[in-house]
């Protein structure tokens, strides 16, 4: 089993901010802003140190929940600053990107990494459509166009044009390309049918995130199914899942700290809004539809003392069949850096060397 | 304003697709019909001549496009521009590789087999441009309509400059 550390970038804000997103920017604080990029930095030496074989980041904005709204940016600082590991960009919204520039950044960096660099590439959370004016509806097209394009520029060797249906260039021949040939190990995050569907059709790794392991499963055996269908196999590390996970000394102390958590959405936005996304933006698990908006608080799949969290991950192992946990160690209803550090600690000292070998 | 161009065909070939009518409403398309496809290119040229057309563009599909490109070799000065939608198994000759006739090779990004032909053709051909249509087969025309028009007729009336943008991003001016 490989062990992703997802990096949020902590923000603590010196004032309370409305939950609705997108924050208002004005109650940004600089300074605050400074500490937590500090923090993360020092964070990730620990991270580094303790063993981890990934770092994680993402792309999320107008909001200080994950203060990386250039996912790009984030992993080239941090790569500058750690020598071994690996680092996971999961991953550019490919929808409101432009798919030949991610394409070009990702090469470079995978080379100034020195190959360091794996990719998740998908179309992101529901709000994140609203970021950069993109009609909800074609979210998805435009998600498995630009991954085709990425994965277009980054392997034909020839200079070409792409007519796509949302995107067009005449000319596309990227310099650098990729140190990892033909590229990165990449993968389609998500649970949809069309995601794993791509994923299989590519041969690229399938990424889930925060359901039960029951439900994921449905999702990852979609796209083993697939994978079958065009005539290959995926090794477990190209299946990843995020989780949250709340670790403890015991399991008594782990439960009362995520009572403690306020059910609260991750991105909330404002109902009106809420519901029109939602009803613009079909989402499905394996092709079972669920919804496009999560309305309480992410749910935490591993929780316990570390015995217990140990049984978790064999168990999701079985279950879910991720080679690679990416796991958000944050206590829930904390700003403060410290619980995250603790947690950490305990993680690395008491957890991480057992889940190894799984 | 773009030569009329000859759409060759093999004998026996399905009807011209969706696309080839769209493309019809931008430049004169010219269906023929060749006896085989290792048809003599003079008797091809002669038929084009008997059709009062001096100069014309071509297009062609498939194993076709092996034959347009052996017309062009044979009379370059009488072609315009060259469109080849999913070109197979061209057999190459040496006069290919003087053809300054621009060239727009097309194909689907769903038809996984053929690619490594364009890319051939690409690095032969000295005014060759190869165009992937995103979401379509080897009967591209059929497949993507809109799109497959928009870049020839484009390709046909601009030549290479059809890499220069004529869109325009202004929303309210």
């Amino acid at each position: 089993m490989k062990v992703s550390f997802f990096e949020t970038v902590r923000y603590v804000s010196p004032q309370p901010l409305p939950s609705e997103w997108p924050a208002p920017s004005g109650a940004y604080d600089p300074a605050a802003g400074s500490a937590a990029y500090r923090g993360m930095l020092e964070r990730l030496e620990y991270v580094e140190e303790l063993g981890f074989d990934w770092v994680s980041v993402s792309e999320h904005h107008y909001s200080p929940r994950i203060l990386t709204p250039s996912p790009i940016v984030t992993a080239a600082f941090i790569a500058a600053r750690l020598r071994r590991i690996t680092i996971a960009l999961l991953g550019p919204i490919v929808p409101h990107s432009n798919p030949v520039r991610v394409a070009e950044e990702l090469a470079m960096l995978d080379t100034l990494t020195q190959g360091r660099l794996v990719v998740g590439l998908l179309r992101g959370t529901a709000n994140e459509a609203l970021t950069y004016d993109l009609n909800p509806q074609e979210a998805r097209e435009r998600t498995d166009e630009g991954m085709e394009l990425i994965l277009k520029a980054w392997t034909e060797p020839r200079p070409f044009g792409w007519q796509g249906r949302h995107f067009q260039y005449r000319m596309v021949s990227i310099w650098p390309r990729p140190l990892q040939q033909p590229h990165p190990p990449t993968y389609a995050l998500g649970t949809s049918r069309e995601s794993c569907e791509f994923a299989a059709r590519h041969r690229l790794g399938c990424g889930v995130s925060y359901g039960p392991f029951e439900v994921m499963a449905k999702a990852t055996r979609y796209y083993r199914e697939a994978c079958a269908r065009h005539g290959w196999t995926p090794k477990p590390e190209q299946i990843v899942y995020r989780a949250n996970m709340l670790v403890a000394d015991t399991d008594d102390e782990a439960h009362a700290l995520l009572k403690a958590q306020p059910n609260r959405a991750p991105f909330e936005m404002r109902k009106g809004v809420r519901d029109a996304v939602s009803a613009l933006d079909a989402r499905n698990i394996a092709g079972e539809a669920r919804t496009a908006v999560v309305t309480g608080a992410l749910p935490t799949t591993f929780i316990g003392s570390p015995d217990t969290v140990v049984e978790q991950v064999r168990r999701c192992r079985e279950v879910v069949g991720a080679g690679v946990l990416d796991l958000s160690l944050h206590p829930p209803g904390s700003n403060e850096v410290e619980p995250l550090m603790r947690a950490l600690e305990l993680f690395g000292r008491k957890v991480l060397p057992r889940i190894r070998d799984l | 304003m773009s030569a009329p161009l000859v759409l060759l065909r093999g004998a026996g070939e399905p009807s011209p697709a969706a696309g080839h009518t769209l493309l019809s409403r931008r430049v004169r398309v010219v269906p023929l019909e060749s006896p085989a496809p290792a048809a003599a290119p003079e008797s091809i040229l002669r038929a084009i001549e008997q059709l009062g057309l001096p100069t014309f563009s071509l297009l062609a599909s498939g194993s076709m496009s092996g034959t347009a490109l052996r017309v062009a070799v044979t009379a370059p000065e009488r072609i315009d521009a060259i469109v080849l939608e999913t070109p197979t198994a061209i057999d190459e000759e040496p006069a290919m590789r003087e053809l300054a006739t621009p060239t727009l090779l097309l194909y689907g990004t769903r038809d996984p087999a053929t690619p490594a032909v364009g890319r051939r053709l690409a690095g032969i051909l000295p005014n060759a441009h190869l165009v992937f249509v995103y979401d379509a087969g080897a009967t591209i025309a059929a497949d993507r309509p809109e799109a497959f028009a928009e870049v020839a007729g484009d390709f046909l009336e601009r030549h290479e400059a059809f890499v220069i943008s004529r869109s325009t991003t202004v929303i309210h001016p």
